[in-house]
């Protein structure tokens, strides 16, 4: 029973990452037709930025936390202004080609920043991961010991989460970008500055992204292919919340972390999961009519 | 024999010739990329059927090339089998997998089928290929190795038969080329672009979508595994990592920016992703100004992302359809000025 506890926290936490990056594909794909298969990439770069700047470049000096915020903030920069470049630099160009050729043209991304990332910090060498608690502080709720950063990792998701949609929902640019994500043109008729709601989903979604690759290091093998790869358990994600509803989005992101990661009790295997995140595509891709997809991309 | 179609034989025949001839007196670093060459050109022309001409998107390519090499793999080093009957193995391994994939896709389209695809890349990137329950399969960790093979009695290795292994590859690749071409204007060729031009015309007009699109897959997976399964005899052994996710992408991503409609472009672009980086890592070494440089694979993939943006938003042909353009473009200009009349295409 506690094992089966213990298991159910570690999916939770897998989970939240999950949705985590899933909202940010969901966010992209609905203001701007453009299914990011570069998301977990752009998470990864983002993630090596704060990796730099916290074992990097850090002063031995400095109280912990200090070092935890600055990398926080360098990835959170980064990220942001990496999204405002995508946009303005490669999107902006192709808002009115066919969504498969702007999803291959992330194809191109996920190629380069892989690529660098790997120039810059090696592809297949072990990197420490980024602990936003103290690594060994457990709390300990109904008998069941709970890590610090897996609490952290849950809390994060489900307030990002909550705070996006709060966003979307009461504020006049989240109107907009929802008036946007329902029909650019005749938002664009009412006024509303589509391309500025462009940039801003590119990047809050890439924000969302490197929130989930600073989380997740403590969780995996942290290194440049690994985070890149995160995509498709996002993309599962994404998919069960229809590539357009935020709330499903995060309940599938948890529930995809609990489906792979309860079978890892019987099953020793590091591509098991991968599977796991396979068979839920098929099944949501089967069940529910795939030509709904087709009206969010214009 | 009409007459476009003996132009096309002499165009192959003539490229064939040339292009076999062209490894002979270099080392054998530049032959192994050779025959690398025809395998990811095999990869890529996989994808002028299934995308050029049916109009489906896929980014598992690797993966049945992968499938074909394991498979034949598998038959020479635990059968010790004629390495045709490998090959034969292998592409059959590889067609099987094509229809299963071709079953979801059915049903899906675009991107849709683009999630679907790169997920079964990476099932079988991370999982197939590298777990302890398909070791029957894979050869464990360390893969299979094939030292020597024949096929039809002609001895053919990595290490000292290489030229052989790579004229059969070569002569292959120029007759399902060519098979490819004829493809295009034939009855199925016509069925395939109505369904890459619209699926509901397609079915109205009476094409059996079912069958074709599953056709398709069959046939683009057993031509990239025709590839793979060459792949243990020019490499001498077969392991993960060539057939991983990330050539799935760069498969995608060259076959895109050679011209994804045009069968030499295949051949272009497996010429481009075999030979660049061996030249960049051998040759891209040294000092400049006096600061150490050193210019590795990873820089080849920094520049097919990159080249792959810039063709989608400045050429969205692709590079050979874009020459081509602009060839028969000269070519009615130059007839128009002249007075005479020019077929172009």
């Amino acid at each position: 029973m506690a094992a089966l506890a213990a298991y159910t926290i570690i999916g939770l936490s897998l989970g939240g990452i999950f949705s985590l990056a899933a909202l940010g594909i969901v966010l992209i794909y609905r203001t701007t037709g453009v299914l990011n298969f570069a998301h977990g990439a752009m998470g990864m770069f983002s993630t090596f930025v704060a990796w730099q700047v916290f074992y990097g470049w850090s002063h031995p000096f400095w109280p912990g936390w200090i070092s935890t915020l600055l990398a926080v903030i360098a990835g959170l920069v980064f990220a942001a202004l990496m999204g405002l470049f995508l946009e303005f630099a490669i999107f902006r160009w192709v808002r009115t080609r066919d969504p498969v050729v702007k999803a291959v043209i992330t194809i191109g991304v996920l190629l380069a920043l892989q690529s660098a990332a790997s120039l810059i910090w090696k592809n297949n060498q072990y990197h420490l991961p980024i602990y936003l608690a103290p690594q060994a502080a457990t709390f300990t709720i109904a008998d069941v010991p709970i890590g610090a950063n897996n609490i952290v990792v849950i809390v994060a998701a489900l307030l990002l989460a909550f705070g996006l949609g709060a966003f979307l929902r009461y504020t006049s640019f989240g109107r907009a970008m929802r008036a946007v994500s329902d029909s650019p043109t005749s938002a664009s008729l009412w006024g509303v500055p589509v391309g500025r709601v462009g940039a801003v989903s590119w990047m809050l979604g890439s924000l969302v992204a490197a929130v989930a690759g600073i989380l997740i290091t403590p969780f995996i093998n942290f290194d440049t292919t690994s985070l890149t790869l995160l995509i498709i358990d996002a993309l599962a994600a994404a998919l069960i919340g229809g590539l357009v509803s935020l709330p499903l989005t995060v309940l599938g992101g948890f529930l995809l972390g609990l489906l792979e990661t309860y079978p890892t009790i019987w099953i020793q295997s590091i591509g098991f999961p991968r599977l796991v995140a396979l068979l839920v595509i098929l099944a949501v891709l089967v069940v529910r009519n795939p030509r709904g997809f087709a009206v969010a991309a214009k | 024999m009409t007459s476009r179609l003996m132009v096309r034989v002499l165009v192959t025949l003539v490229a064939f010739a040339v292009l076999a001839r062209i490894p002979v007196g270099f080392d054998v670093g530049f032959k192994f990329d050779s025959g690398l060459a025809v395998i990811w050109a095999f990869g890529l022309l996989s994808l002028v059927l299934l995308t050029g001409y049916v109009g489906q998107i896929s980014l598992c390519q690797a993966t049945f090339a992968g499938v074909g090499a394991y498979a034949a793999g598998m038959m020479t080093a635990t059968f010790h089998v004629d390495y045709i009957v490998a090959v034969a193995v292998g592409v059959a391994a590889a067609f099987a997998l094509g229809i299963i994939v071709g079953l979801p896709a059915l049903r899906l389209h675009g991107i849709t089928l683009a999630i679907v695809t790169l997920g079964i890349a990476l099932v079988f990137d991370r999982y197939v290929f590298q777990d302890h329950a398909f070791e029957w399969f894979t050869g464990g960790t360390g893969g299979w190795s094939v030292r020597e093979a024949s096929m039809f009695g002609l001895q053919m290795d990595s290490s000292k038969h290489l030229m052989a292994a790579y004229v059969v590859l070569l002569a292959l690749f120029c007759l399902v080329g060519l098979l490819m071409v004829n493809l295009h204007d034939s009855g199925a060729g016509r069925r395939f672009r109505a369904i890459r031009d619209s699926e509901l015309a397609a079915a109205t007009m009476g094409v059996d979508l079912i069958r074709y699109k599953l056709l398709a897959f069959g046939m683009s997976a057993a031509i990239a595994g025709l590839g793979g399964a060459f792949y243990p005899l020019v490499a001498g052994n077969v392991s993960p990592q060539p057939f991983w996710l990330f050539t799935s992408l760069q498969f995608a991503a060259i076959a895109v920016l050679m011209g994804v409609r045009y069968v030499p472009a295949a051949a272009l672009g497996g010429a481009f992703m075999a030979f660049v980086p061996d030249v960049l890592t051998r040759f891209g070494h040294g000092s400049l100004f006096g600061h150490q440089y050193e210019i590795s694979y990873d820089w080849f993939q920094i520049a097919v992302g990159v080249l792959l943006i810039v063709q989608l938003i400045a050429l969205p042909d692709g590079v050979w359809g874009d020459l081509r353009h602009r060839v028969g473009h000269a070519r009615s200009t130059v007839g128009a000025l002249g007075g005479r009349r020019v077929k172009v295409a």
